[in-house]
């Protein structure tokens, strides 16, 4: 199991961004880094616990599709969301998302984003781009 | 790199990498290696016994080989566990980083058409 954080902060009311998480015609509009599309009626939120998470995501450049699948473990508008990802089909990739919104004030939000995964495969499909520069980062990320 | 990875080598390695003393050594040893004696030198504070516990965990951990010089035993960086380690965080990194700034445009957005409201062209 491995672990990784993202910490941002938006000018933005607490309840609007737990609402761009939470609404899936928001979702639909940021999900997914640049060049991967994330189409509307991919996404499902059955936003209780026990309820489904999927959606999903398109390759802009080749059209390649990948779903992803998971199960919302808490719901507590508008602070906390808790899922488990089912991974890829394969079984690699398992794990847990977390994210908190806290409010620093009326009109803005601390997001965090916490990921508890065992990624493995991803790993080894990773790895074999081989590393170049990558550890020179990674040395600055540490350092 | 076509060594396999498990879970458990990953967790190994993210271990060994939990503790700001063992991240610095690994920071100075991409210079260059170094001795337990010259790592010693970059914290005052710790004893040369605590450097050497440390320098085994990485060694350990696969991040380090030590040098077969008797004497001197030099350590010496060992990317191979640092590169899947670097993949994994690569990959969900720039996923997670390229999300949460489209989150930030589109929340700009929303906002800004918030404050300011459509007007009718036409005035009727």
């Amino acid at each position: 199991m491995v672990e990784l954080e993202f910490v941002r902060t938006y000018d933005a009311p607490r309840q609007l961004v737990w609402e761009a998480w939470t609404d899936p015609d928001q979702m639909a509009q940021w999900w997914g880094p640049r060049g991967v599309t994330t189409p509307r009626e991919s996404i499902e939120l059955d936003l209780r616990p026990g309820g489904r998470i999927a959606f999903d995501m398109v390759d802009d450049a080749t059209g390649a599709r990948y779903p992803n699948s998971g199960t919302f473990l808490e719901v507590e508008p508008p602070a906390r969301l808790v899922w488990s990802d089912d991974g890829f089909a394969d079984g690699s990739g398992k794990g847990t998302a977390t994210v908190t919104f806290a409010e620093v004030d009326a009109s803005t939000t601390a997001l965090t984003v916490h990921l508890v995964a065992d990624f493995s495969d991803t790993v080894r499909a990773g790895a074999e781009r081989g590393w170049g520069t990558q550890l020179d980062k990674l040395a600055d990320y540490l350092a | 790199m076509s060594a396999a990875v498990d879970a458990d080598v990953l967790s190994v390695t993210f271990g060994a990498l939990a503790d700001p003393t063992r991240r610095t050594m690994l920071s100075r040893l991409t210079k260059g290696d170094a001795t337990v004696n010259e790592l010693a030198g970059l914290f005052p504070a710790i004893s040369l016994q605590a450097v050497s516990k440390h320098l085994k965990v990485l060694e350990r951990a696969g991040l380090v080989t030590r040098g077969r010089n008797a004497q001197r035993r030099p350590a010496h960086l060992r990317a191979a566990p640092l590169v899947d380690v670097s993949a994994w965080l690569e990959h969900y990194r720039q996923f997670y980083e390229g999300s949460l700034d489209r989150l930030g445009e589109h929340l700009a957005q929303l906002q800004s058409r918030a404050a300011q409201p459509p007007t009718d062209p036409e005035g009727s």
